[in-house]
This record gives C-alpha cells, sequence and structure tokens, in this order.
C-alpha cells in the first residue's frame, strides 16, 4: 500500500482554474510529466511564470478551496504537471469533476476536505497518511481526517496510469474483481 | 447504519458493496455504454490500446450518429464513413445511424437502454439526462468509457446528495424546463453543486411527464453538478412498459438519508422563465424580457426536442403564422420522436406555420451543424446552453427558454408571454 507522504504544501486562496495550472500555448503539448511540469501554475501567480519557478519550490502538496482546476479545460497536461513539478496529492474544498478524473486517471490523488484552507499556510509542513486519510500540519499541529485513498489510486499511479492499469488487470484476470 | 440516498444505494448494489459514503471512490457495473459520431472512433481504439478487440457486451454499448449527420461537410463526412466502419467491425447490436437517428441521450433513454437501479455511461457532457428514470447516468472521458466496453466496470466518486423538494401545482404553459432555469436563477453557478447529485422529488415532479424531467435531468450537468436523479414512479413504469430492455425493479431513497442540503420549491408560483445571453445563471421571469427582439427561433436539442414539446409549439402555433421576422427551425431529437409528431399531425400543423422542419441531429446546438448562429443574430432557444459562440458566430446573442416560450414568441417577433395569447 501507499506509504505516508510529508513535505511542503503550497495553498492558493484564490480559485485555481485549470487554464491557469496549463497556459494556452502548453495545451496541445505532448503529455510527458517533465516537461508539463517546467511552466505549471504559470497562470495562477506572476511568480510562477518562469521555467520551473513551481517546480523548485519543491512543493509536495497543494491545499485550495472550492472547485479546483475548474474551468471547464479537460486538458491532462493540468495533472501531469503537477505530478512532475513533485506534487503527491491536492486537498480542496471541492474539484472540477473533470480534472478530479483526470487526477485518479493518473494516480494522483484529489482529496475532498472541507475547510482545510483555513488551517495551512504555503510553506508548512504537512504529513499525509493515505490509508487512513488523516492529514497532519506538522507546523501548527493542526489534523484533519478526510476519506482514505482507494488502494487503486495509488495502484494507478504505479502502473503509470489508466489505461496500462486496466491492460494489466485484463491481461491477469483480475478486472472482473474491481470494486 | 445511516439511510442512503437512491444514489448511494445504487452505487452501493453495482459494486457490490452494503453501503457507500460520499467522497468514496467505487467501481460500479456498467448497464449501457454511449458513443457517439463524434468522439466514438476514438473511444473504440483506445478499447484497442487496452488489448481488446470485442466489447464486454454487443447488446449493452450503444452507438449514435447524432452530431455529424446528415454531414453538412468532406470532413464530417469522412469522420462518419469512418465511424460507420468501426461500429460494423466490432458487431455493434444498436446502432441509431443516420435513417434511425437521434440524440444520443434522447435514444437511450426513449429506446429503453437506461434502467432504474443501474449506472450507465456516455462520452458526451449531457449522459446525466439518464437520471429521468431513475439511473445513474454519467458523462465520462473517452478513456474511461473504453475501459467500460473492455471490462463493463467504470470507477465513480460517490457523490454528495442534495434535494430538490417540488410542491405545487403546473401553472398552464409552464413547462419542465422553466423549473430547470429558475433552479438556475436560484443556485447562481458559484461552484457549491460541484460533483454533487440533485434529487428531486415531491408532488410536482410525480406530476410531471417523463420529458419535463428528462429536461430536468439534462440540465443538472449546465448546473455545475454531477447529474440529477428522479427516482422512479407510476409514470416510470409507464414509460418504461414494451421500452424497457431489460429487467429492473422500484428504487427510492430511505427516510433517513443524509443530504447535503434541502431546498424547497413551490412550482405554483413559477411562470415562464428566461435565461439572458452569455450567463446561463443570469436568470429573468418572462416579464422582465417582454418584447425583446429576436430573429431565430430554435426547438429541438437532448434539453427540449421531444413529442410533448412539439406538442406545445403545434398547440400554439395551430391556424397561425410565425412572424415575417422570424426564422423557426424544428429539430425532432431523434426518428421516433418525428414519427410521433408526424402521426399526431404536429409537423403538418408546424409546417403550415412557416416552421422549418430538420431531420433529428443536434443540429446548431453546438454550432457546427445545422441553422448555426450568425453575426448579429438574436437566437430565442429551447436548448441548454447559451455562452457566447456556443451556437456559431461568437456576435449572436442566445436566449433560453421553454418551447412554449419559443412557439409564442415566433409568433409576434419579439420575446412574448405564452400565458398571454
Ligand atoms: S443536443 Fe446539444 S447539448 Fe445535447 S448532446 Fe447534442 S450538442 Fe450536446
Amino acid at each position: 500500500m501507499a506509504h505516508i507522504q510529508r513535505g511542503k504544501a503550497w495553498v492558493s486562496e484564490k480559485y485555481v482554474y485549470a487554464f491557469d495550472i496549463i497556459i494556452q500555448k502548453f495545451w496541445t503539448s505532448a503529455i510527458d510529466p517533465a516537461e508539463n511540469a517546467k511552466w505549471v501554475m504559470a497562470g495562477v501567480d506572476e511568480q510562477f511564470n518562469a521555467e520551473n519557478a513551481f517546480k523548485n519550490e519543491g512543493y509536495t502538496f497543494i491545499v485550495a478551496g472550492h472547485n479546483f482546476a475548474g474551468g471547464g479545460k479537460s486538458i491532462e497536461h493540468v495533472v501531469t504537471g503537477m505530478m512532475g513539478a513533485g506534487i503527491q496529492a491536492v486537498f480542496a474544498d471541492s474539484f472540477s469533476r473533470l480534472q478530479f478524473r483526470n487526477a485518479t486517471n493518473y494516480g494522483l490523488p484529489f482529496i475532498t476536505c472541507k475547510d482545510i484552507v483555513k488551517h495551512v499556510k504555503t510553506g508548512d509542513e504537512l504529513e499525509f497518511n493515505p490509508d487512513t486519510g488523516i492529514i497532519k500540519n506538522l507546523t501548527t499541529g493542526f489534523e484533519a481526517q478526510a476519506l482514505p485513498v482507494a488502494p487503486f489510486v495509488a495502484e494507478i499511479a504505479s502502473s503509470g496510469g489508466l489505461m496500462e492499469f486496466i491492460k494489466r488487470k485484463i491481461a491477469d484476470g483480475t478486472a472482473k474483481d474491481l470494486r | 447504519m445511516p439511510g442512503m440516498t437512491i444514489t448511494e444505494k445504487i452505487m452501493a448494489q453495482q459494486s457490490g458493496r452494503d453501503s457507500v459514503r460520499p467522497a468514496e471512490l467505487v467501481w460500479t457495473d456498467i448497464y449501457t455504454v454511449m458513443t457517439m459520431d463524434y468522439l466514438g472512433k476514438q473511444t473504440f481504439t483506445a478499447l484497442h490500446e487496452l488489448g481488446k478487440t470485442e466489447v464486454f457486451d454487443k447488446d449493452r454499448v450503444i452507438c449514435v450518429s447524432d452530431h455529424l449527420v446528415p454531414p453538412p461537410t468532406a470532413q464530417f463526412a469522412t469522420m462518419l464513413n469512418e465511424w460507420r466502419e468501426v461500429v460494423r467491425e466490432h458487431n455493434i447490436t444498436h446502432f441509431y445511424d443516420l435513417g434511425k437517428q437521434g440524440i444520443a441521450h434522447q435514444i437511450m433513454v426513449e429506446q429503453g437502454h437506461v434502467l432504474p437501479g443501474t449506472v450507465s455511461i456516455g462520452t458526451d457532457s449531457h449522459a446525466n439526462t439518464y437520471g429521468a428514470v431513475g439511473a445513474v447516468g454519467n458523462a465520462v472521458s473517452v478513456s474511461d468509457a473504453a475501459v467500460a466496453m473492455a471490462i463493463g466496470k467504470c470507477w465513480f466518486r460517490v457523490p454528495e446528495s442534495v434535494k430538490f423538494h417540488i410542491t405545487g401545482t403546473w401553472q398552464p404553459y409552464v413547462m419542465g424546463k422553466d423549473l430547470s432555469l429558475h433552479i438556475m436563477g436560484m443556485m447562481h453557478w458559484n461552484g457549491h453543486l460541484i460533483y454533487k447529485t440533485l434529487e428531486f422529488e415531491g408532488p410536482a415532479i410525480h406530476a410531471l411527464s417523463m420529458a419535463g424531467r428528462m429536461t430536468l435531468c439534462n440540465m443538472t450537468v449546465d448546473l455545475g453538478a454531477k447529474n440529477g436523479i428522479v427516482a422512479p414512479d407510476e409514470v416510470t413504469k409507464e414509460y418504461l412498459k414494451g421500452r424497457a430492455k431489460g429487467d429492473w425493479s422500484m428504487i427510492a431513497s430511505d427516510a433517513d438519508a443524509h443530504y447535503d442540503a434541502v431546498y424547497e420549491v413551490d412550482v405554483t408560483n413559477i411562470g415562464p422563465t428566461v435565461a439572458m445571453p452569455d450567463k446561463l445563471d443570469d436568470i429573468a421571469p418572462i416579464e422582465k424580457v417582454v418584447g425583446t427582439k429576436f430573429n431565430k427561433a430554435f426547438v429541438g436539442t437532448c434539453t427540449n426536442g421531444r413529442l410533448e414539446d412539439i406538442a406545445m409549439i403545434a398547440k400554439i402555433l395551430e391556424g397561425k403564422q410565425v412572424h415575417r421576422d422570424v426564422n423557426f427551425l424544428l429539430v425532432p431529437a431523434s426518428t421516433q420522436v418525428y414519427l410521433d409528431a408526424l402521426k399526431a399531425g404536429y409537423i403538418t400543423t408546424l409546417v403550415e406555420a412557416g416552421v422549418a422542419v430538420d431531420t433529428p441531429s443536434c443540429a446548431a446546438c453546438a454550432g457546427i451543424h445545422t441553422g448555426v448562429a450568425g453575426d448579429g443574430d438574436i437566437v430565442l432557444s429551447a436548448g441548454n446552453r447559451n455562452m457566447k459562440g456556443r451556437m456559431g458566430s461568437k456576435n449572436a446573442q442566445i436566449y433560453l427558454s421553454s418551447p412554449a416560450v419559443v412557439a409564442a414568441s415566433a409568433l409576434t417577433g419579439v420575446i412574448s408571454d405564452p400565458r398571454e395569447l
């Protein structure tokens, strides 16, 4: 099973739109986490509008309010870009449905956690246990209980995406056991 | 164990669990997978990428031509040819191609391919229409649909449920669409319905026809919700008689089920309602927009192209003439609807009144087919989306309303109240 994750958080108090996470000129680039990560968040904040600016901050988690990655864009670069930049989980009040499905289909946990944005500041050290769903703010001592991550999400991540994951399940005859 | 909503029950049953909680991720069995001309070929290509050449059940993968038929350009014609070939190759039982065509969501419900208590998906955003018969209907991506075609399963995040308890008496000329638009104005698109399922119930819902329920569930995605559902009742039973392609049983929410929020709406107070151009949640009661000039009238789409809608506009236009400044286009939602409307005499009435009728398709709805809007057009449409450029030109304006408002207004050339004919 997935292991406990620890690292620094980046918090956005504003709405974060998918089309700002990956700006328009990269919408048609190939899906490649390392490449997609270079300009991730370029449209969200001026400080990230430089090559590898977001990635170089070394964040592990993103914390946001409602409708994270909303705005109706279904581009998968949004998810691969964040993963390429080292993000291991995103905690928010709610997520755009399109990007929630993309994130899960790449194995990046998008965790619903009400009001979490009020209890974390950018740079705080967080610890997340995917098996129990407990999110700890090691900087402040705050603790939140979210739902555990379904085990298949980690399996998708280690397979390199939904399609590979299902291909393996079909090949070894275990697809019928998914539930 | 606390009670469950109908959606939670369906997701629990279809994933082989005793219960589920909102936000939990589950793999459920899929009753039917729909794909259509626009994305269908890609979906089959993705199926092959999974190492499969056959679908999980050729009776339960439903293929429909709707966005591109009959093809308006050589490019679309080529796409359609490739699509036909791929459907044939996979020996799909139910292929609704030109001649039997219709908008996929209408076909899915009308031809009995969605059943209460089951989960069906489609590669188009309005697959939430299936909630009208008490099914969980979801729009998914090409890869998710390919996975379901391969293994008959799809993963879902169990949605939080929001209840709309609808009471009162429907006023004459007030339709399901008016309730949809009213709710749109009431909730505003501010994100708090994201990923939630909207459950419609109460006496005014039991009094609503299947066509009205389909409109209501269809527009939940435009409200920013995941989908909508109406638990099966006598209307559902009657509707599915001779139609349902499979067995089903009644299912309902428990009395002690948990809802994120409960809203009460009394339809007695709802009159014809209009969405202003560009923003779906900019809603006005008709009194505020009466007298607004427009030049194109459109009735059709997966929202309002059904027999009941056509009956309504025929009733309003019978023996009268569409105003000379208005072009009125009707596109029935499916071949079955078209045929029923022909047999009932509605088509004759409408053609005599000066309405142009085209063969079933999505038509101008997405701005790629029959009857698109050009610069300066002001469209009064019974469809579901009115953002800039949706029906063609970015320099066109789109008002949304019920078919009754479209028909009443087409007589005068300005937005008019059907109750005051
Ligand atoms: S009628 Fe319009 S909204 Fe419905 S499926 Fe077709 S294009 Fe989409």
